[in-house]
Parts: structure tokens; C-alpha cells; sequence
């Protein structure tokens, strides 16, 4: 199944990219990751928790970077597998420089999933993805915001709270960035679980239009 | 032939107890110190198993083990072949590549079995599940019908050149001869859809072995215990005595409970020898859809040459069936669409040519229907679209070809599935056509109603079809029919019951012959323990085969005691009746003996017995057609479709079926009724889709939808007629089946004819509200 998807983010393409390397703001766009570990050279596995409707469990992913290009581009191949199925995919992403000061995300890639969550769950995933895509740039949005705020402002600090509904993700996220946080590495990758996971969210939401 | 009994409308005689909770079904079945199954399935539809770990699972407190292919040994081979090869159809080709209890090596469909877990409960069980882990090498997995067949595809099984598993042509008469004939030859291609039976309660199955007695019993909703106790007794080494299959009362067959050696029973048995402990299995909802068998897919490529006035000169049908992973059930479902592909029309020259193809998917086995209305859908939709090419009317041009009635019996040159030519026995058609119409008004609907309703804006449509249902094929079914001192009835047959009221029919048959109150005649269907011969439930064959051996066996126990009688009442036989429990002689009522005395005298304890005679008032009986007898009718339908959003209210139907002579005409009423809902789920409700990668995604209730009672037709008027069948006493046809056929065909005609200024026209059995909306977009060039 293909994929593809799109977001212009208010700000210079090298603030986008930057922030991205923030896991807490990044993780804080989705809930439900647990671990985070990585297993060679741009090779990462993490766990992570999903529900979806009656279908629940803890997913083990596989991810593996290539193709970077900082701060254009970058090819993630995710390997997820657990109770409720599996979800694997190749996934490109790239951020465009608009000129105009904004910057244009695109992505395109193909995706499988199996098990419960393609069987039992494609029905729920469609509203469950819909609300945390729309979250997930939500945050994101808001968080680049602060972060270009803070830099006008010659600050230090970031002010920046993500929205309520995302408290839940924001706690996880810290519990989940620990001490890996200061490991580059995993900044990251920090970035790429919430986008694989919208990469994957995407798919199926693709999945039931389509169908 | 009517009957005190046969013939009449009588009350169900297993309803009280059932409405009352009184019965038992299998997971009512608690045994002491019961273990508890569950499954480990692939999530993907094609891998390699590189490896599988148990440990963890197994460490799990409450775990009596986890087995995985390697753990059987060589006891892990492909079962036996369900049904025989066609090799009575000339070159007839196939491969068989029949079920794997557990997956080894490789997975073939999501949802195939790789572990089985026992555990102290079924919580346990699922738990040990979760903790099993495999590693599978993912494969790109065989979808599609056609890409399937062609050079490159991946292979389901690798061992085979192509993913083909069997080929078959038939032609009577010479369809290049129907081109040169004909006038006009329209071409179309037809999508059918996949289904599944989707009964009430699950699959399950119960095993204990008693190591004492040496002694295995099973209970099993199964729609097969005969096959089902002979598989597993020649798997263990066992005799077939050794092995007792019992059915409990059973929520609906519907065809995929046929199945024998399938993981459940192979794997279940097994372990519970192993283990000495009893075993329950039960199948959840999403096991059902996703492991348990289901029906078809096949895509037609169709050409019929016609005349101008609309005379059928010739019909080609060329189509793939899926057969999904493996074919256990061989070519049943696709024999049977190309047997009922013509049965209602005369066709001169028919060629008809199938593939049969593997697939990443389930196993496809016959469900109500079983393949018979995808020959009908194919044959009404040529003749929808030739009315249209040729500005007939639909009803004209079925009027015009129909088979008249004189025409029986009518041999059609085309092998179905029990390898036998097609044989119309007897029938009526264009009588049950006619009848038909009547009953759904259609001239006054479309000259009167219809043009009043349009003008109002309404979308309303009427259709007509008509179609065959082959029943009651061989090999045979047997019966026992035995007269206790009691003065009671008791008939014992192979045959099993998911709901077909043999309880009543089958005592309705026996309590005519032996004179008693049919609530006298106690029916045991479905336990090896009393009855060891016969073949199963399928193919709408129990009360014509199952019901004409009962028949047949009372007829024998009235002889025995008609005889018996004649010597103790010291009258000749000729001047005895059987009646009100007794025989006596008719014209001195108070020369008498019950039927129990009777019962007990031909058993005597003491003296001597003439040679030749049997004791008991008991008999068993046979019996075999030579070919099936076909049931047939007609149906008409109204809808209304809202142009908003695609809905489609049935507003009326008439539905005109022929089964010969309905042993309760209530019950027959009940199964077209039943046979009507199924019809109408496959023409717009429910549809197995698997995606590109062979994932099922429609595999709860809320994916694959299922028809109310709301979606019946508004008002629902049958219409009977009776051509008995000459090849069975009682004049029998099947009806099992029959309301389920023509539902698709009338539907999709009646929603066109609805739906008629758009110029739409469906080419697929099944629609939706969205498919609707996407076909009259199309058909606007939209």
C-alpha cells in the first residue's frame, strides 16, 4: 500500500529540522513508547504500547535510518512486531524550503500491516489515527513556535507546554528519553518513532479511504 | 403422497426444549479435570518460519505445554482429500495440496495455525499465546485470481510449477457452432464475492480418551461425524468402534463444519491421548473468520450468442475459482456453478472451462449455495444484459427460453460434483415463473405503480430470476428404525442436524408407516455410538437421501410386523392395519396388539425361532440415488433506493420454489425463509475482503456485516409448487439451500431496473450503498 502526506510547518527549514532533534517536544506527539534502544549503527529497536479499540499489546519496532541528508531528507525502514500484528514499512521524508519562511514536509512510502491490527482493528485505527495525526502537528506546530520565540527573544529556555490532551505523552516521553536524551543518536531517533508511528497511522487511514 | 404426518405442517418437536433452554450445546459440556486449547496463528499470509520460540510460553504457571509442527513428528502430514478428484470429467487435470493441521516450514494464510497451546484454562492458554515468538521470513503473498496464474507470481506451494490446482472443460453441443448462428454474442465479466458461513456458534471440539477401555469420545458440532470418526481412528490406529463422534445440539452449519482434519481434531486428539486428560477447543469469532473456511471468489469471463428475438443460441463461461491455501474440498464449489450455470434454460451449445487457482488465503469450501449461485448470477446477468441489448423485456427473454415443461427428464451432458451427468429428475419452470410474476404483480408494477412512483421521484425497481438447486446427491445415507416395548419409536441415523428439523421430519416419515403418534418417534441424529454408515450434511441431500432411508427402514420394521401380528391375530396380513400405536384387523378394531407387545414377542427369550427371521421389530435401511434431484423455482423482488444514499429498502418479494413433496411444509417455509436472509447478506451485506497482502479486514461483526431482521423484505409471499421427484418414494427434492440462490441475481436486477435512467449496470454478486454510488457515478462517466 502507498503512502504519502504533507504538513507546512511555520518556520525556516533548519528550525524544523533542529526541533526535531528535541525528543521531548518530538516523543510528546505520541503517546504509548516504552524503550528506546540503539542496536548498531543507525539500527535502533524500541517498544511500544498500542490500543486500538479491542486490540491492544506491545509492539517491538525495528527501525533503520539511511539516506540522510541533513537538513533535507532522510529514508526510514520500520519492523514492528508484537501481540496485535505487525506493521512494516519504507518511509521518505523530506522537508522542503517554501522561501517564504516556511517549510514544506513531505512523505511518501509503503506500508504492510498484519495480524489483529489489520483484521479486527482497520475499522477503529481509522478514527484513532485521525486524532493523533491531527495531535501529532499540533504539537509540533506549537512547539516550533516556542522554539522560534525563544530564539528571537535570545532565550534559553524553550517555553513550551504541549496541550493537555498530550500531558499523558509528554510524561511518557520524559520517562521514556531518560538518560538517552544527551545521546545524539537517539535525539534522532526521537524524532523518527512519532513520524513512523504517524507514517504507519497514515497508512491505514489511507487503507480505509481507499477501500 | 400426503400422510397422516408427511405432508402437514406440525409443530416442531425439538422447539419446546430448545426454546426452554433445556439442551445442551458444546461448550454447555464440562468434563472433570478438562485441559483447554488454544492456537497460535500467523499474522502474516505467506512466510518462512525460520524459527519458533516456546520457552516463556511454556514457563507460564497453568501450562501443561506448547507444541509446535516439530513437537508431532511425523504424526504432522496434509490430511486426506475431503471429496474425491473429478476423474470422471475428461481431462479433468488437478493437483492436491489438502490442509496442514499445523504449519511447518512455512505459513500459507493469515490465521494458519503454528502452535497449540494446553493449558488449565482457556485464559491461560490465550496468555501462553502472546508469549510465543516467531520468526517468520515474510513472503510476498498470491491475491489476486488472475495475477496469480502468471509467469513470475510467487507460488503458495513451491513444490508445484504454478499456483494452478486444477482445470476443467465441459462442452455439450459446440459453442463455435453458437457463434456462427447467432446474431449478436454479448460479452461481459463478472466479479463474485467471498463469504463465509458465519453460523451462530462457533467450531469446537471435545476429546477424551479413556485409556481403560481404550476408548476415544469426541464431541464436535460437525456436520460429518461418520468422517470425522473414520479420519481420526485411521490417524491414531484406532478402529473405528474405538472412536465415538458425538454431536450436541449445533448453532448452524451451513457447510464449513463439513470439515474433517482440520488442526482442531487432528492436533486436539492427539493430545489428549498424549496427555490422558480432556481437551476443549472453542473457536472465537475472530478464529471463525479468519481460520475457519469460507466460500470463493471467482471471476467469470462470459459470452452469450443469441438471436435477435431473443433465442439462446449458445453460452460461454470462462472463470477462475479460488481455492485459497489448499483444496482439501476439491472441485465441489466450481462443479457446481458449472452445473447450475444452465439448468433452468435450454441452451443448445454450452462451453464451460474453469482454472482453479491457489491463494494466500483461507481454504475455500462449500457454504450454503456452494457455488450453485454464482452458475445462476453468471446466467441471469447474460440474460439481464442481452434483454438490454436487445430492447426486451427480462421477462420476455427468460419467457422465451425457459425449459418447457414436458422437458424432463432433461439430461444435461454437464458432470456436477457427485461425477454423475446432470440430471433434471422432473419440474415445472415456466409454471413457477408464471406463478411468479403473479405474486409480485409485475405487470401492474410496471405499468401503474412504478411510472406513479417515479413521477413522485421514488427509485423503484422490480426483478425477476429464476434458478435450480441440484439436492439430495449420492453416495447414500442408512437408517435404523427400531420398536421398543414400550410401544416407542426410535430412528437412529449417520446423518447430523444444525438446526434442519430432522427431529420432526424424520418422525413425521416414521410415524406414518408405523401407525403411531409422531410424539412417539424419537430421532438421534449424529453420534457414531448408534448409528456408523453414511456420508454427511451437505448439499441439501438429508431429508431426500437420510429421510428416504428412514422411509425405506420403517417400511421394512411394518412388513416385520405385519407378519409378526398376522400369526398372533390369526388374520392374514392384507386384512391388518397399523394404527393409534397397534396393529389390527381393520374391520374388528378390538382384535389388537400394541405395538410394544408386539415388540417384545419378536424378541423371544425362550424356544425356538424360524429360520430366516430376524428378532426385533427393528430394521435398517439404505439408500442411493443415482443422481441428485433438482429443486427449482423463481423469484421477483421490489426495491425502493434512496438516491441520497444508496440504501436499498426490499419492499416485496415472491419467491416460488419447487421441492417435490414437502414433508412439513412449515419447516420448508422456515428454510427458504433462512436460505432468503443468507441470499440477501451475500447480494449486499457481507463480503471477506482480504488486502493486497492477504490480511483478512473484515474479521469481526463490525467489518463483515450481516443482515437483521429489519433487512428482510418489508413483505415476503411464497408460492409452492409440488412435481415430485420420481427417483425416491416420498417424491423428495432438497431445499436447504434454495432460498440463498437466486438472491444476487434478483437483486442486482431489480436494483438497476431502480436505478434504470442511469444507464447503470452491476457486474458483481454483492453491493453496497458505497458501491452503488461508485457504479452510478461510473455509468455517468463521473
Amino acid at each position: 500500500m502507498k503512502l504519502e502526506g504533507e504538513h507546512v510547518f511555520n518556520g525556516p527549514r533548519e528550525a524544523v529540522w533542529e526541533m526535531f532533534y528535541d525528543p521531548e517536544v518530538l516523543a510528546s506527539a505520541l503517546p504509548g513508547t516504552q524503550k528506546l534502544e540503539m542496536v548498531a549503527e543507525n539500527e535502533y529497536e524500541g517498544a511500544m504500547n498500542v490500543r486500538i479499540g479491542p486490540v491492544s499489546g506491545s509492539f517491538t519496532g525495528k527501525l533503520v535510518i539511511s539516506d540522510v541528508v541533513e537538513p533535507e531528507s532522510c529514508t526510514l525502514t520500520v519492523d514492528g512486531r508484537g501481540t496485535p500484528g505487525f506493521a512494516k514499512g519504507v518511509g521518505r521524508v523530506q522537508f522542503i524550503d517554501q522561501g517564504d519562511g516556511t517549510t514544506l514536509m513531505k512523505y511518501e512510502g509503503e506500508m504492510n500491516i498484519g495480524g489483529a491490527l489489520a483484521s479486527v482493528g482497520q475499522r477503529m485505527i481509522d478514527s484513532v489515527a485521525k486524532t493523533m495525526i491531527r495531535q501529532a502537528f499540533e504539537v509540533l506546530d506549537k512547539a516550533l513556535e516556542a522554539r522560534l520565540a525563544a530564539k528571537a527573544s535570545g532565550s534559553e529556555v524553550v517555553d513550551f507546554k504541549p496541550p493537555s490532551e498530550t500531558e499523558f505523552a509528554a510524561a511518557v516521553a520524559k520517562d521514556m528519553a531518560g538518560g538517552l536524551t544527551k545521546i545524539p543518536e537517539v535525539r534522532l531517533l526521537m524524532y523518527i518513532i512519532p513520524l513512523v508511528a504517524v507514517l504507519v497511522l497514515l497508512a491505514v487511514l489511507f487503507r480505509g479511504c481507499s477501500g | 403422497m400426503a400422510g397422516k404426518y408427511v405432508h402437514q405442517s406440525i409443530l416442531r418437536l425439538e422447539d419446546p426444549e430448545l426454546i426452554t433452554g433445556n439442551v445442551q450445546f458444546l461448550d454447555d459440556i464440562e468434563l472433570p479435570g478438562m485441559l483447554h486449547a488454544a492456537f497460535k496463528r500467523s499474522d502474516y499470509a505467506h512466510a518462512r518460519i525460520k524459527s519458533i520460540d516456546v520457552s516463556e510460553a511454556r514457563k507460564l504457571p497453568g501450562v501443561i505445554g506448547v507444541y509446535t509442527a516439530e513437537d508431532f513428528g511425523d504424526y504432522i502430514k496434509p490430511g486426506p482429500l475431503q471429496v474425491p478428484p473429478p476423474t470422471a470429467i475428461k481431462g479433468a487435470t488437478y493437483v492436491a495440496r489438502t490442509t496442514m493441521p499445523i504449519a511447518k516450514d512455512k505459513v500459507r494464510f493469515a490465521g494458519e495455525p503454528v502452535a497449540i497451546v494446553i493449558a488449565e484454562s482457556r485464559y491461560i492458554a490465550e496468555d501462553a499465546c502472546d508469549l510465543i515468538y516467531v520468526d517468520y521470513e515474510p513472503l510476498e503473498a498470491v491475491v489476486d485470481l488472475e495475477k496469480a496464474l502468471q509467469p513470475g507470481s510467487p507460488l503458495v506451494h513451491e513444490d508445484l510449477p504454478s499456483n494452478e490446482a486444477g482445470h476443467v472443460r465441459q462442452e455439450r453441443g459446440s459453442w463455435e457452432q453458437a457463434v456462427k448462428e447467432a446474431d449478436l454474442v454479448i460479452k461481459r465479466k463478472f466479479f463474485i464475492n467471498r463469504n463465509a458461513g458465519a453460523a451462530m456458534e462457533n467450531r469446537g471440539i471435545i476429546v477424551q480418551w479413556d485409556k481403560h477401555a481404550k476408548q476415544m469420545t469426541i464431541w464436535c458440532g460437525t456436520q460429518s461425524v461418520i468422517a470425522l470418526r473414520n479420519q481420526t481412528a485411521a490417524r491414531l490406529g484406532l478402529f473405528e468402534s474405538q472412536v465415538r463422534v458425538i454431536t450436541p445440539n449445533t448453532g448452524g452449519g451451513f457447510g464449513p463444519k463439513i470439515n474433517t482434519s482440520l488442526p482442531d481434531d487432528v492436533l486436539i486428539t492427539y493430545l489428549a491421548m498424549k496427555l490422558d486428560r480432556p481437551i476443549k477447543w472453542f473457536e472465537d469469532r475472530r478464529e471463525n473468520f479468519l481460520a475457519t473456511t469460507s466460500e470463493r471468489d471467482q471471476v467469470h469471463y462470459c459470452e452469450l450468442a443469441v438471436k435477435r428475438d431473443g433465442t439462446i443460441v449458445g453460452l460461454k463461461d470462462f472463470f477462475y475459482h479460488n481455492t485459497g491455501a489448499y483444496n482439501p474440498y476439491m472441485m465441489t464449489v466450481p462443479l457446481n456453478t458449472q452445473t447450475h450455470t444452465v439448468t433452468n434454460y435450454r441452451v443448445p451449445n454450452f462451453l464451460t472451462e474453469f482454472y482453479v487457482v491457489f491463494t494466500n488465503q483461507m481454504i475455500v469450501t462449500p457454504v450454503r449455495g456452494a457455488g450453485r449461485q454464482y452458475g445462476v448470477f453468471v446466467m441471469e446477468r447474460m440474460l439481464d444484459a442481452a434483454a438490454r441489448e436487445l430492447g426486451m423485456s427480462p421477462v420476455e427473454i427468460r419467457r422465451k427460453n425457459l425449459l418447457p415443461a414436458n422437458a424432463y427428464p432433461y439430461y444435461t451432458s454437464i458432470i456436477g460434483q457427485d461425477f454423475v451427468e446432470g440430471v433434471l429428475d422432473s419440474g415445472d419452470y415456466p409454471t413457477s415463473f408464471q406463478k411468479t410474476l403473479e405474486l409480485i404483480e409485475y405487470d401492474k408494477f410496471v405499468n401503474e405503480v412504478q411510472p406513479k412512483l417515479r413521477a413522485q421521484g421514488k427509485k423503484v425497481g422490480i426483478g425477476v430470476a429464476c434458478f435450480s438447486e441440484g439436492t439430495g446427491v449420492g453416495p447414500y445415507e442408512g437408517a435404523r428404525v427400531t420398536v421398543g416395548g414400550n410401544g416407542k419409536v426410535v430412528v437412529t441415523t449417520g446423518y447430523t442436524s444444525q438446526g434442519q428439523a430432522h427431529y420432526t421430519t424424520f418422525a413425521q416419515i416414521v410415524a406414518d408407516q408405523l401407525g403411531v403418534d409422531v410424539k412417539d418417534v424419537k430421532v438421534i441424529t449424529g453420534d457414531t455410538g448408534y448409528f456408523g454408515w453414511g456420508a454427511g450434511t451437505f448439499a441439501s441431500r438429508g431429508i431426500t437421501v437420510a429421510g428416504t432411508a428412514t422411509h425405506l427402514a420403517a417400511q421394512k420394521v411394518r412388513q416385520k410386523a405385519l407378519k409378526l401380528a398376522s400369526k398372533i391375530l390369526e388374520a392374514p396380513e392384507e386384512e391388518l392395519e397399523l394404527a393409534d400405536g397397534v396393529v389390527r384387523v381393520a374391520d374388528i378394531p378390538s382384535k389388537f396388539i400394541s405395538l410394544g407387545d408386539l415388540a417384545t414377542l419378536a424378541n423371544p427369550m425362550r424356544g425356538t425361532m424360524e429360520p430366516g427371521t430376524e428378532p426385533g421389530l427393528e430394521a435398517v435401511a439404505y439408500y442411493g440415488p443415482p443422481y441428485g434431484a433438482t429443486g427449482a423455482g423463481a423469484v421477483g423482488l421490489i426495491v425502493e433506493v434512496d438516491p441520497e444514499t444508496m440504501q436499498v429498502s426490499l419492499e416485496k418479494m415472491a419467491f416460488v420454489h419447487d421441492c417435490g413433496t414437502p414433508v412439513n411444509p412449515m419447516v420448508v417455509d422456515g428454510q427458504i425463509h433462512g436460505g432468503i436472509q443468507m441470499g440477501i447478506g451475500d447480494a449486499f451485506y457481507e463480503e471477506l475482503i482480504y488486502d493486497e497482502n492477504g490480511q483478512l479486514v473484515t474479521a469481526s461483526f463490525m467489518d463483515y456485516l450481516f443482515p437483521q431482521a429489519t433487512d428482510m423484505p418489508k413483505k415476503l409471499v411464497l408460492g409452492h409448487m409440488e412435481t415430485p421427484s420420481p427417483l425416491n418414494p416420498l417424491g423428495i427434492k432438497g431445499v436447504g439451500e434454495a432460498g440463498a440462490i437466486p438472491i444476487p441475481s434478483v437483486f442486482t436486477q431489480a436494483v438497476e431496473n431502480a436505478l434504470q435512467e442511469t444507464g447503470v449496470e452491476f457486474d458483481r454478486d454483492t453491493l453496497s450503498p458505497s458501491r452503488i454510488f461508485t457504479y452510478v457515478q461510473q455509468a455517468k462517466g463521473a
